[in-house]
């Protein structure tokens, strides 16, 4: 199989040699650029599969190559900046960028979401959805299967976890309290305070989040309840 | 202190020494000059015969020679030429008078003769030869005939009328050096001593009034002093009034002026001279303590404020500041309150007075008119500055309640209160720079530790990336491996540290954004405690949780909300003594919903809560486990970010820390 490529883009060239270290250790190939027109070059260039960019660069920053990026190609983007505001985060998400790490990062978590996107970008032509089978981001739910894939790959989930799951995709994007979840999922009425229903969704997200405390999919609504994204 | 009470009686003493010279050479001038003008034209005279002492002596003597021998002639004459027994008895006694005058006479020549028959009559017999040419030499001379006269002196007595239609020609002289024995030579002994006198007089005076000069200038001089070249203290006790001080010396110099002249009249003189002199010296001492005091206050600079009309003004002042409360009333209100009765007055009057029906009742009806729209008009300015008085009130309490852009409307304000609103808009623009220059310093504070921060986290990611990749080359030796843990173990402790420094100083400028949403707070907590439960559980702790029967829900940011939850329960994790048992209840008062924290803390809490929440401060600060200190701090923020109050407690090893935040309430 022919070697996927990613751009390496950061204007501390130790970050980059790192990050390419990392890279071929998972057997990716790597080709490295210092400044945002570099890449723009090196993505002229070469067969580029994704890309990691830095946002402060000199000779146009990480949200301008963004943006000429998304004007002709579909690749998929991961920024790492020092930016940790909210508002930088959503600026680049916006802007077109796929996902958004902060320095410092863990490089495992970083490979990890490389990965993420490459399989997505990666997978040949679209899986027809079989019936009963939900889908949010990389995150499928066959409910016939009872099986819980997270980018094609199958997580292990105990019996109150996948009902926990399966009442929160099939209403993906609504927010259930602590209450509604355990009458549904326990079928009993929730009389005493427990954190039970907090701690088995902390449990599910270990298990499918690259980073359980920023979670992707399955999301905390503090003082109101729980929520799967709907991507 | 002995030195200042030599200094003082030194002083008394030279103060009396001087009184007495001013008072001496008051008396010596004020003499030395009386006599002076006293004896003014003998001053004046050159010589003997310039005084009118002589020429009234020699005139007289003239007149009573020519009347000898031109008038009375002789006995038979007088007999013949009247009638009346009487008057020719008094023509012989002045007949015989007057040649018993001229036997007397030793200095007096005359000469007259008759220009009808030559007969002539003269007491230079035998003394000269030509006598006529004799009298001329003279110093003192006169010549009268019929119809002129020429004399050297001025005569007083009207010898023209004697002489006026005779025939006579008459000459007379006081011839010099004079001889003893007679009128003229005891008056000439008498002006030759009062001419010594004057002359002493005058040297009296003058050395009198140069020591009484020189006396005063330097009572003047250590007037008010204590000590020579020492301060000048003002001596306020036993001061009168300037002012009263004033009226009293007025009174007895007026006194002193009346008194005088009556003095020298039906009095010896030695007696007047006496009571003379003590009327002088009194008014010289009532004088000279007028002036002194005067200089004195003058050099203390209480001349003014030292008056009666002072004190009675600023009593006044003073009064009518109690009477209306001071600073608020100005003089001018005082004036228009005045001027408002004045004008009242005038207008009441003058209704009253036209009410007699003059002219149909027409200018009654006016004057009404007039006192009505006066008053009318009075009130709507009253009015409209006490309307004005609320919306001033309204600004002050806005601006106090931090509104800083409250627009106080000047349109609307009456003179009276403009000032005043001015004021306040002045003190809102001190105030509304001030809130700016204290944001501005904490906005470029905050951006400040944001940029070191991003500066930071770069040098920092490469640390963390090749310590990890370190620790994933194959190291034989042991120790190293036990190193790049450390490395790494402190590496992610700055990441931490950097991120919660940029929190702290982002939640305590105020400079994040807090969306007001309905917060479930049990919700919230058994969310953060599932959260936390495996690290509790890990920690060796038991927790507890103690809700209330229903949902309280308040007015906050779920994600602050979290990270206050979060800050406190990793403190307790961090620093709980294993084994014990951690409480959290929830509750709600009628303002706040309110989640509290409690465990037994592991170590002694030597220290006060409020410095806990102080950035960098932590319970033990010997301790280095891992913890940036802004924990609490960032909580304290954020809690105040939301509207609602954080609470810390410690009793013996009990910590608590309580957060009440806001109920919700539906609009």
């Amino acid at each position: 199989m022919e070697k996927l490529n990613v751009l390496v883009c950061d204007d501390d060239s130790a970050i980059a040699d790192a990050l390419e270290i990392y890279l071929k250790h998972e057997n990716y190939g790597v080709i490295k650029a210092y400044t945002g027109a570099q890449a723009l070059q090196a993505l002229s260039e070469h067969e580029i599969h994704l890309i990691l960019l830095d946002i402060m660069m000199p000779e146009m920053d990480g949200l301008s190559a963004t943006i000429r990026i998304r004007e002709e190609r579909n690749i998929p983007i991961i920024i790492i900046s020092a930016k940790s505001e909210d508002t930088d985060k959503i600026a680049g998400l916006n802007f077109g960028a796929d996902d958004y790490v902060t320095k410092p990062f863990n490089p495992l978590e970083l490979m990890a979401r490389v990965k993420s996107q490459m399989r997505r970008y990666t997978a040949l032509g679209s899986i027809a959805l079989k019936n009963g089978i939900l889908k949010t981001g990389g995150l499928e739910l066959d409910r016939e299967g009872k099986e819980l894939r997270v980018d094609g790959e199958i997580i292990r989930l105990t019996p109150t976890e996948y009902g926990i799951v399966v009442l929160l995709m099939e209403n993906m994007g609504h927010v259930f309290s602590i209450a509604q979840i355990y009458e549904q999922v326990w079928n009993e009425p929730s009389y005493s305070a427990e954190n039970t229903v907090a701690v088995h969704i902390r449990r599910i997200r270990e298990k499918i989040e690259i980073n359980p405390k920023e979670p992707k999919y399955l999301k905390v609504v503090w003082g109101i309840g729980y929520k799967i994204e709907k991507y | 202190m002995d030195t200042k009470l030599k200094n003082t009686s030194h002083f008394k003493w030279t103060k009396l020494v001087a009184i007495i010279i001013v008072w001496l050479g008051f008396l010596g001038t004020m003499g030395g000059c009386f006599y002076l003008f006293e004896n003014r034209h003998i001053a004046k005279s050159s010589s003997y015969i310039e005084t009118y002492s002589f020429e009234n002596n020699f005139s007289e003597l003239l007149y009573n020679t020519v009347e000898h021998y031109v008038t009375l002639q002789n006995e038979a004459n007088i007999k013949y030429s009247t009638d009346d027994l009487h008057t020719e008895a008094e023509n012989l006694l002045r007949f015989q008078r007057i040649k018993n005058q001229l036997s007397a006479i030793d200095n007096f020549f005359y000469y007259i003769c008759n220009t009808e028959n030559g007969e002539t009559w003269s007491n230079l017999a035998g003394k000269t030869a030509d006598p006529i040419q004799f009298i001329q030499k003279q110093p003192a001379n006169a010549y009268f005939n019929a119809w002129t006269s020429d004399s050297s002196i001025s005569i007083s007595r009207n010898v023209e009328s004697l002489m006026a239609d005779s025939p006579y020609e008459t000459y007379a002289a006081v011839v010099e050096p004079l001889q003893a024995g007679d009128l003229f030579y005891d008056d000439y002994m008498d002006y030759m001593q009062t001419k010594a006198r004057i002359n002493a007089a005058t040297v009296i005076s003058i050395i009198s009034f140069i020591l009484m000069a020189i006396a005063f200038i330097y009572l003047i001089y250590i007037t008010g002093r204590r000590e020579p070249e020492g301060q000048i203290v003002p001596d306020r006790t036993g001061r009168m009034y300037t002012d009263v001080h004033t009226i009293l010396v007025l009174i007895a110099a007026m006194l002193s002026l009346f008194i005088a002249p009556g003095i020298s009249v039906d009095v010896p003189k030695v007696l007047s001279i006496i009571a003379i002199a003590v009327v002088l010296s009194l008014d010289i001492f009532i004088g000279l303590f007028y002036v002194l005091s005067m200089v004195e206050q003058i050099k203390t600079g209480q001349i003014f404020t030292n008056t009666l009309l002072y004190k009675l003004g600023s009593a006044l002042n003073a009064f009518l500041r109690l009477a209306f409360q001071g600073k608020v009333f100005k003089e001018w209100i005082l004036l228009l309150l005045l001027g408002y009765g004045l004008i009242n007055g005038l207008l009441f009057i003058l209704c009253a007075e036209t009410y007699r029906d003059y002219f149909g009742g027409v200018p009654f009806l006016f004057m009404l008119l007039l006192l009505l729209a006066f008053n009318a008009g009075s009130i709507y300015f009253a009015a409209r500055s006490l309307v004005a008085l609320p919306q001033i009130m309204e600004a002050v309490k806005e601006i106090s309640a931090g509104n800083l852009d409250y627009p106080l409307n000047s349109t609307l304000i009456p003179a009276s209160l403009a000032a005043f609103a001015e004021d306040i808009r002045s003190l809102q623009g001190g105030l509304k720079k001030a809130v700016i220059a204290a944001v501005k310093g904490e906005r470029m504070k905050t951006d400040l530790i944001t940029n070191v921060s991003h500066d930071l986290k770069t040098p920092l990611t490469s640390i963390i990336n090749y310590v990890d990749l370190l620790k994933k080359e194959n190291l034989e030796n042991e120790a190293a491996a036990e190193y790049i843990n450390v490395l790494e173990e402190k590496s992610s402790r700055l990441k931490q540290l950097i991120e919660d420094l940029m929190e702290a100083s982002k939640a305590s400028s105020r400079n994040l954004a807090v969306a007001g949403e309905k917060v479930d707070l049990q919700e919230l907590m058994m969310q953060a405690c599932g959260e936390y439960e495996e690290k509790i559980q890990k920690a060796q702790l038991e927790l507890h949780i103690l809700a209330a029967d229903e949902a309280i829900f308040v007015r906050a940011d779920g994600k602050h909300m979290w990270r206050i939850a979060e800050n406190l329960l990793s403190n307790v994790i961090k620093y709980s003594m294993p084994h014990s048992r951690v409480y959290v209840d929830i509750a709600s008062d009628n303002a706040y919903g309110t989640f509290t924290i409690k465990n037994i803390s592991a170590f002694p809490l030597n220290i006060m809560p409020e410095q806990l929440t102080e950035r960098f401060v932590r319970g033990d600060e010997s301790r280095s486990t891992d913890g940036s200190g802004l924990g609490l701090s960032i909580a304290q923020s954020l809690t105040d970010l939301q509207g609602g109050k954080f609470q810390l407690e410690i009793d013996g090893d009990l910590f608590k820390a309580t957060v009440a935040i806001p109920l919700w309430a539906e609009e």
